[in-house]
């Protein structure tokens, strides 16, 4: 506060002191390319302390010194000029815009600055980045294309929720998932869907065509002026804006594609399956004998009675009286749950230009996708509407405004029976057709999916209206002040049906609806203040406040005893078991200040600080303060660098910071109780215990960086390296069950996230044929410190946060192979030692979900009116366990279910050398969790073919149009990996603890797509 | 100039009004409330009616303090079947100290524990009027879930070293602030569990009305659970005694037909106690509660058959071998279900007169009392003639006992505390063997350095 009013009173001085001999001096500015003019431009006189702006109409008059020489234009995303004054009182000036990377304009919290000046650590992504991408959201298209961002979609359904984590996992009990902040407003991120299901992604939301450039705020300094909310990293969306004086252009971007999986596991066929049952047969008669456990006469009696009375009463039961033996039905059950060539089809027009007072940007988008598996499918259409106005040259106001409708038609989770993904473990030698009925086979192992895509249905419609209003009042020349107001409202409506016919139908059918509604208001309210201080040194000071309400309702009705399947909505269940509303609230009140000041266009500094009060603290520890500072420093202005010829631009940076995290939800800090519905005794019952002490967790980080560009600007890049350590972790602690109470929320441990990041793009080829190569590579270590003994882990308890090991490590029992002479699977004892006692195996931290370098690789080619882009995502360090390997690859153990073809490797006889136990549904062995189905999750995916063709000028100005560009281009085509199935999959998506488990799970999708740009 | 003060007020300002938005950050919830809201008669009455919600979960008598008992006594009752690795392994006595129904119901009987325990510590805000019925409520919560648990975590009483035995641990104040060093207690010994599941069920006699509104518990309710406490002490005086006060007390019929006995929409007429279940509170449907489990397909998932040795035990006329259906499981294997736990929504039988019958028998038998005047061929054979068995001639023996409780019994949980109460094998294994009660959950464990694993684990 004290340096703020020292501010205004330099500026105040500059005003009192003004010169007296001056001439007037007037013109325009326009932007070289178009002639538009440009409105903004900040004029100065080198050698005094004249300064003006240009108008909205690029106008401008200034008051110079008679004896000045030349003026200094400057505009962010321009070059810098300077021009001769002569005799002429009328000055015309065009500006180029600005050509080099480093010359970007980019959106940093509340404004904007020049990425050379920037001294935190952000990358940028542009349009071009998130267009033509065949998926919902947006997270898709970025993945791999900034280092240090890891994007991990969990599977091939559409509209699932997308973890994103920004150098590395930073909490255990809280989100660890980014804010999202649209046009300067923070939107809501969490699923708001059926929460039995998978979680979805509201960014979905957002239309990827509207996107101007995402910034991804990813250290201390660049973050912390979102504070508390901050701590993993901020996603700055801008959507794209008109520009003055711009020919109105109208712009077509339609695409057609369509969709296989990536990647498939291998099952039996049915002769393969028989082979396999008769196997097990032998080796179950052959164990009990041996072990004289039923006490057969022979062994060809034990094998017998195995065949006749266990094994194949399933095969005839199955097989549906056709003859299995040989192989009457081979039913490859996995290709049941795909849809082959899934397609997907996108239309988005928009509109955009500008007057010199009035600039908009108008859009609207249809699309629809059906996923790789059955009955998935996303659709979606909305409409955006970006303007701004100028009242005066003083005065602007704005609206962001984006309308949607999206409709996801769901499957059930990979747990459930009736998902699709589970019908791999039907059996090859059952029909697919009843063939009594001639209707999908309903006598099967396990419920069928197929017969529950018939008659289920799980539809979930999203109205999302997202917009954002300001007003810009420049106060002086100086200083301006902008006030927003924008809401997101978010209503979710789902309906869920399940036939009488179903599985999860029970026989009497069964219905339900969600009802949520999420509105968060919000508002900005903020002083920037840019005085002249003098020509070498430059101040922004942004200042301000600003206010957030999300409310929350949540209704939920659901009923069953359906007379028929005709009528499928709740009015059709005679029996309502269920309804209830819940409503929340939170709120957060936060104060900011930052100041950055550049000197001699190479000493940069920078510091804020943000103070922010949230609902979701006890009234002790409300208020958590959140500084941030960091240097930078431009040695390529230095003297002995400045004539390099190989080097032209070096930056050093260094930042430090406190950033919080506060999302485990609402009223965690209190003793609740809830209601309890037993019948006819209305009752409250205790289901939480208060810590009122609950506070911020928090994450300092230091970030050191270097920005660099050798040869011209051809080559340039940033390298990285970070340190986060977070404390007071809000961590969800176990205590004794005794007390009534299974955990609470306590401030306790830490976590340590560090790394490195590296990213280079190099133009080398730049004349006629044209090559770019750009190579990211971002390493991520995290360990868990002191959380005091506290025993984390996953649901399934495969997976924990353990003290000193990665978060998210796996913890399981260690297989050693298996023992050729019985055919037993071997564990490691505590020891270390063998055993085939799975009991007495100790379970060992084994690996980690988490990857330790992911990086992104691409190739653009450009030669006349053809563009290539080949684009490889990496991942390496990381593991994935097919959690159901014990049921798909157990020998029978667990099951009848259809098995991978590893399985035909299983022992068989004494002397055996196989990796593959002993199958058999009485006396197989190896069919419990244990690192025999933990594979290396490394994979190297060629992510993105793209290639495009621009259909020459002298053809488009025939059809009056002003370009056309036609591309081709394939999403998932190649991937190198040792895991069976598809490596980027995971059952669990958005769980700190959880992760890269494959459980049934639908593989990610190979798309290819024909599309078309044209601009009018 | 003017501007710019205008400017300089304003931002020191916008800085002062704010702080009126404090009052923003205060958010109170709006689906649940906060324990200085518990201020009334009414509002501690209700945090004893979620008492009740507590006995009808999953994790207590809405699945498994009746499913898991059949399971460790599986032999000629239920086969598992199902997907759930953890049912199958307490079947085949080879659960580990994770598995998840150790810790369910660990769990739950310690919220209802609390809760108990919460309403005896405001008893005194409660109106004089309702003070001994509620505070008797309570104390039968708390004796039943403890009787429950010392048998599941416990070795049985039967074995001569209860005091030294370890039980479960004794919490009887309520947690109202974690305290990391005095919410950590040790097991007790299982004869201080008995101790105390005594004096809170006679407590709960003498505070209790001899009938309730609404299905809660009475007099005879603590009674009836009282009279099984005694019976698995072997203090078979105690055990017919009390099981005599309920037959005698006119309140409880048996219903004229077995099948009477359950899925009903109510207490039924021999129902002393029972989990009253509505389409919207109930133990579960899909995943969960004793009828999830017990039905076949498509109701239920069907993952417990019967197993085919149940059969054996009836003879030709008894309804009771007969009271079941033959279906499919949810992994498609095809068997047979009792009728038992047929139907979602209705109420489970947690003491039946029928039990007091042959508790009163069998007591006098081994005893060789004569409380209530009956003898014990006519105790046993009230029960068989219901379910239209042949009635016994001569006087039975304790085996027959053992049998007809099986008879009358299944699938309730009944039969392997009656087995371990007799000292007799249990699916081969000796009734002492630590594998025939659950591991103290591992995560309990793992945050109370004070407890102590059973054997075998």
């Amino acid at each position: 506060m004290r340096k703020l009013l020292l501010c205004i009173g330099l500026s105040l001085c500059t005003f009192v002191f003004a010169f007296a001999q001056t001439i007037d001096l007037s013109g325009k500015i326009t932007d070289a390319k178009d002639n538009s003019p440009l409105s903004g431009v900040t004029i100065t006189s080198k050698g005094s302390k004249a300064h003006a702006i240009t108008g909205t109409d690029g106008s401008f008059t200034i008051k110079i010194n008679s004896k000045a020489k030349s003026l200094h234009i400057s505009y962010i995303g321009y070059d810098e000029k300077d021009v001769v004054v002569g005799t002429e009182s009328t000055i015309n000036i065009s500006l180029q815009a600005s050509q080099k990377a480093l010359n970007e304009v980019v959106v940093v919290g509340y404004g904007k600055a020049l990425k050379k000046d920037i001294t935190g650590s952000i990358s940028n992504l542009a349009a071009k980045d998130v267009e033509n991408f065949p998926e919902p959201s947006f997270e898709s298209a970025i993945q791999g294309k900034a280092p240090g961002v890891v994007v991990s979609s969990g599977s091939g359904k559409l509209g699932q929720a997308i973890q994103i984590n920004i150098r590395g996992i930073s909490s255990i009990s809280a989100s660890s998932q980014p804010l999202y902040v649209v046009d300067g407003l923070p939107i809501t991120t969490a699923s708001m869907s059926d929460g039995t299901n998978d979680n979805t992604n509201p960014v979905a939301d957002i239309n990827p065509d509207d996107i101007e450039s995402v910034q991804i705020l990813k250290d201390a300094s660049a973050a912390a002026i979102y504070g508390a909310r901050a701590a993993n990293g901020v996603v700055l969306i801008t959507t794209k804006k008109g520009k003055a004086g711009q020919k109105t252009i109208v712009e077509l971007n339609t695409s057609h594609g369509v969709s296989n999986p990536a990647r498939k596991i291998h099952f039996l066929n049915a002769k393969q399956y028989v082979g396999l049952i008769e196997q097990s047969a032998i080796n179950d008669g052959t164990y009990d004998f041996n072990n004289g456990i039923t006490g057969y006469g022979s062994l060809s009696d034990a094998v017998t009675d195995f065949q006749t009375n266990v094994y194949e009463p399933v095969l005839d039961q199955f097989s549906l009286g056709t003859d299995w033996r040989n192989g009457a039905v081979n039913t490859n059950w996995q290709n049941a749950l795909f849809e082959k060539n899934a397609p997907n089809n996108q239309v988005n027009v928009s509109v955009t230009g500008g007057s010199d007072k009035t600039r908009f940007f108008i859009s609207g988008f249809y699309n629809t996708q059906d996923a790789i598996v059955i009955n998935n499918k996303f659709s979606r259409y909305g409409t955006r509407f970006n303007i701004d106005h100028n009242v005066s040259d003083k005065l602007v106001f704005g609206l962001n405004l984006a309308v949607d409708r999206s409709q996801l038609n769901r499957i059930t989770n990979d747990d459930a029976f009736s998902t699709p993904g589970q019908l791999v473990a039907q059996l090859p030698i059952s029909p697919l057709i009843d063939p009594s009925t001639g209707l999908p086979n309903k006598q099967t192992l396990y419920p069928s999916g197929i017969y529950d895509a018939l008659y289920d249905f799980d539809h979930q419609v999203t109205f999302r209206t997202i917009g954002n209003a300001y007003a810009n009042l420049k106060i002086l020349p100086s200083l301006s002040f902008q006030s927003e107001i924008g809401a997101d409202i978010l209503n979710l409506n789902e309906n869920e049906f399940e036939g009488k016919e179903s599985q999860d139908g029970g026989g009497v059918g069964r219905g339900s609806t969600v009802i949520s509604q999420s509105v968060s208001l919000n508002t900005n309210n903020y002083f920037t203040f840019t005085p002249r201080i003098n020509d070498d040194s430059k101040l922004n000071v942004v200042a301000g406040m600003s206010y957030l309400q999300n409310d929350y309702q949540h209704t939920f009705g659901q009923g069953e005893q359906y007379p028929s399947d005709a009528v499928k909505n709740l009015s059709g269940a005679t029996s309502i078991t269920g309804a209830s509303t819940t409503n929340s609230r939170y709120t957060f009140l936060s104060y900011f200040l930052r100041a950055s000041y550049t000197f001699h266009d190479k000493y940069l500094i920078s510091a804020s600080d943000r103070i922010d009060g949230s609902s979701r603290f006890g009234p002790q520890s409300r208020y958590g303060n959140f500084p941030a500072a960091s240097l930078g420093w431009i040695l390529s202005e230095e003297n002995f660098l400045k004539d390099s010829r190989a080097l032209s631009f070096l930056k050093l940076r260094v930042s430090y910071g406190l950033t919080g995290n506060s999302e485990i939800g609402e009223q965690q800090f209190r003793s609740l109780y809830s209601v309890a519905n037993y019948p006819n005794l209305p009752g409250f019952t205790p289901t939480q215990l208060a810590n009122p002490d609950l506070k911020w967790e928090k994450s300092k980080q230091t970030d050191i960086g270097l920005d660099y560009g050798f040869l011209k600007n051809r080559i340039t890049g940033e390298i990285d390296y970070y340190k986060k350590h977070s404390t007071d972790l809000l961590l969800n602690t176990n205590i004794p069950l005794t007390t009534g109470y299974a955990s609470i929320y306590q401030n306790l441990g830490s976590m340590d996230n560090s790394g490195y990041e590296f990213s280079i793009t190099s133009r080398n080829l730049d004349g006629g044929f044209k090559w770019t190569t750009s190579f990211n590579i971002a390493y991520n270590k995290n360990k868990v410190g002191n959380i005091q003994g506290q025993i984390i882990q996953s649901a399934d308890a495969l997976l924990r946060a353990q003290q000193g090991s990665p978060i998210g490590s796996f913890y399981m029992q260690k297989f050693l192979g298996v023992d050729p002479q019985t055919g037993d699977a071997l564990y490691a004892d505590p020891t270390g030692k063998p055993t085939n006692d799975y009991e007495s195996a100790g379970r060992f931290i084994v690996g980690k979900y988490t990857p330790d370098f992911t990086g992104g690789f691409t190739n653009s080619f450009a030669w006349k009116g053809f563009d290539l882009s080949v684009f490889f995502y990496f991942v390496t360090g990381n593991k994935v366990y097919n959690a159901a390997g014990r049921f798909m690859d157990d020998g029978f153990y667990n099951g009848f279910d259809n098995q991978m073809t590893e399985e035909l490797n299983s022992w068989k006889n004494p002397g055996d050398k196989t990796n593959v136990p002993r199958a058999g549904y009485y006396y197989g062995s190896g069919a419990s969790n244990s690192t025999r189905w933990l594979y290396k999750g490394d994979y190297l995916r060629l992510k993105n073919l793209t290639l495009g063709y621009n259909i020459p000028k002298s053809v488009t100005s025939s059809l009056k149009i002003s370009s056309a560009r036609f591309y081709v281009s394939g999403v998932n085509l190649l991937t190198f990996t040792k895991y069976p199935g598809d490596p980027e999959v995971n059952t669990n998506v958005v769980s700190n603890i959880a992760g890269g488990e494959d459980f049934y799970t639908i593989p990610q999708a190979k798309t290819f797509t024909v599309g078309l740009n044209v601009k009018f | 100039m003017k501007k710019l003060l205008i400017t300089i007020f304003i931002f020191p300002a916008i800085f002062f009004i704010m702080p009126s938005c404090n009052k923003k950050l205060e958010v109170l919830p709006q689906n649940s409330l906060t324990p200085d809201q518990i201020k009334t008669s009414s509002d501690v009455e209700a945090v004893l009616f979620g008492g009740y919600e507590t006995l009808q979960n999953y994790g207590a008598f809405g699945e498994q303090f009746i499913l898991v008992p059949d399971l460790l006594a599986a032999d000629s009752q239920v086969n598992w079947v199902g997907t759930y690795p953890e049912y199958k392994d307490i079947e085949f006595k080879r659960a580990i100290s994770t598995n998840y129904v150790a810790g369910t119901i660990w769990a739950n009987a310690y919220k209802a524990i609390d809760i108990a325990n919460t309403v005896i510590d405001k008893i005194n805000i409660v109106d004089t009027a309702d003070q001994a019925t509620i505070q008797g409520e309570a104390l039968f919560i708390r004796g039943t879930v403890y009787f429950e648990l010392v048998g599941i975590y416990g070795k049985p009483y039967s074995d001569g070293n209860a005091a030294t035995n370890l039980g479960v641990p004794l919490v009887l104040l309520p947690t109202y602030a974690y305290d990391s060093v005095k919410n950590k207690p040790a097991r007790a010994s299982v004869a201080d569990i008995y101790k105390q599941i005594i004096s809170d069920l006679t407590t709960a006699v003498s505070k209790l009305p001899s009938s309730n509104a609404n299905f809660r518990a009475d007099v005879y309710s603590a009674k009836a659970i009282l009279s099984r406490v005694y019976l698995n002490m072997q203090d078979y005086v105690n055990a017919a005694t009390q099981a005599n006060d309920v037959i005698n007390s006119g309140n409880f019929s048996l219903n004229p037909s077995y099948d009477k006995a359950f899925n009903n929409n109510a207490n039924s007429s021999e129902d002393i106690f029972a989990i009253q279940q509505t389409t919207q509170s109930n133990a579960g449907t899909s995943n969960q509660g004793i009828v999830t489990f017990y039905a076949p397909q498509p109701l239920g998932r069907g993952d417990a058959q019967i197993d085919d040795g149940y059969f054996t035990f009836f003879d030709s006329l008894d309804f009771r071998g007969k009271f079941v259906t033959a279906g499919t499981s949810i992994s498609g294997f095809d068997g047979n279900y009792p009728n038992k736990w047929s139907q979602f929504y209705k109420t489970i039988p947690v003491v039946r007169l029928a039990e007091m019958y042959l508790t009163r028998g069998e007591a006098n038998l081994l005893s060789n009392g004569n409380i209530g005047s009956v003898a014990p061929i006519d105790d046993i054979n009230i029960v068989r003639k219901r379910a239209n068995a042949i009635a016994f001639t001569s006087a039975p023996t304790s085996a027959d006992f053992v049998d007809e409780r099986f008879r009358e019994l299944g699938f309730e949980g009944d039969r392997v505390w009656t087995l371990k109460r007799l000292k007799l094998n249990v699916d081969g294994y000796n009734y002492d063997d630590g594998k025939l009660i659950l591991p103290i959950p591992q995560t309990e464990i793992d945050v109370n350095k004070n407890l102590v694993q059973n054997d075998g684990y």
